[in-house]
């Protein structure tokens, strides 16, 4: 096999594994159960995100995938710190949430 | 780089940083609060995407490119710790308790007292 | 000291990074970093510290083998099927004092096998950790005074 073969299994491989965990994430996403849940799973998404873009990159060669892949970093890096934030100034109610969590 | 090396150590990185995002998310479904799961996606979640992002680096073997791609390596390695601190302290201050298998809470004794002081939790 | 030297280096990683290796591209570069210095120049440290580049080296070649083998430490123990965690939160004396030390110890240990720091007390003596497994807090101490910190404490002191 030649190199540029097994680095295109590799690729295919690696992009069926990120689309499964793309998944999983967005099922935490949606199933919370809290506020800072959502937010974690969010955060994890642009993670694995940018990890796709990667991986993109490297299948197609397109190296302005990498500028994409650091700037979507940012945002996500700044949107987390904005939602911790919001979380800790009081705008999210820890005890409603958990009594929610527990009827359901 | 050297073509075909480069092809196969790239290769294994991405296929190796794939399964580690992989099992940070599976790790984001089974654990059972929001302080275990944080250790799941702040750490096997970054050394997935730093794994991909350097495997980017070796393949594209062109000084200006691979550069960025490790200066995104950086970035995110000094981002990821911050925002899963921030994150951590804003739910502790917010209230949201741990799992109930936990086993020690050093925290919870001196929280009270700190806030007082804390400006953001005043009782307007 | 050189004059300039933030700025400078800031230039190089604009010149490193944007790939054309030309003077006016350069002084762009330099440009660029002293308006950003300018935009923080509040927020600059203000005292000066030594640093050690060999004991840096140490520390970052130990902060590299930790990373990974945390996450292989979590990818075990996600994949096992009966997760077996005794999770906590455990105080940490802190014995490094500066701001910036406190923050790189914090950072450090986020990444590092099973512990993630919650929060700092407000007189910067404590940090406090979540341990994913905290059934042993002394050890767990132990591992980050003998390790990071000790490292800390080399590279700049």
């Amino acid at each position: 096999m030649t190199g540029a073969a097994f680095l295109n299994m590799c690729a295919n491989f690696a992009l069926g594994a990120i689309t499964i965990s793309f998944l999983l994430v967005v099922v935490r996403v949606v199933k919370g159960p809290s506020l800072p849940d959502r937010i974690l799973a969010l955060d994890m998404l642009v993670a694995v995100a940018i990890g796709f873009i990667a991986v993109l990159g490297l299948r197609t060669g397109f190296t302005l995938y990498v500028d994409i892949a650091i700037a979507l970093g940012l945002v996500g890096f700044l949107a987390t710190v904005a939602f911790a934030r919001f979380v800790m100034s009081g705008g999210a109610d820890a005890k409603k949430e958990e009594a929610q969590e527990e009827q359901s | 780089m050297i073509d075909g090396v480069g092809n196969y150590v790239a290769g294994t990185l991405v296929v190796i940083g794939a399964l580690f995002a992989l099992t940070a998310s599976i790790g984001l479904l089974r654990l059972p609060d929001i302080y275990t799961r944080m250790h799941a996606a702040s750490k096997a979640g970054t050394v997935g995407s730093c794994l991909m992002l350097i495997g980017l680096a070796v393949h594209i073997g062109e000084s200006a490119t691979a550069l960025r791609a490790l200066a995104g390596v950086l970035f995110l390695l000094l981002t990821a710790p911050i925002s899963a601190h921030l994150l951590a302290k804003a739910a502790y201050s917010a209230g949201y308790r741990m799992w109930g298998g936990s086993v020690s809470d050093d925290l919870g004794a001196t929280v009270h007292s700190a806030k007082k002081n804390d400006p953001l939790v005043t009782d307007r | 000291m050189i004059p300039y030297r933030n700025e400078l280096i800031l230039a190089l990683i604009w010149v490193a990074i944007s790939g054309s290796y030309s003077i006016p591209n350069l002084v762009f570069g330099f440009a660029i970093g002293w308006i950003v210095l300018f935009l923080v120049r509040d927020q600059r440290l203000a005292t000066r510290t030594v640093i050690r580049p060999w004991a840096l080296l140490l520390l970052i070649g130990l902060f590299i083998k930790e990373l990974l083998l945390s996450a292989l430490r979590v990818a075990r123990l996600v994949l096992s099927p009966r997760m077996d965690i005794k999770p906590g939160i455990f105080a940490y004396p802190l014995k490094v004092d500066r701001d910036f030390e406190i923050t790189l110890l914090a950072n450090l240990i986020t990444l590092t096998p099973g512990t993630l720091s919650v929060d700092v007390s407000d007189d910067r003596r404590t940090l406090f950790v979540h341990g994913m497994d905290c059934s042993d807090p002394e050890q767990a101490r132990r591992d980050i005074s003998q390790g990071f910190e000790r490292r800390i404490l080399e590279a700049f002191r």
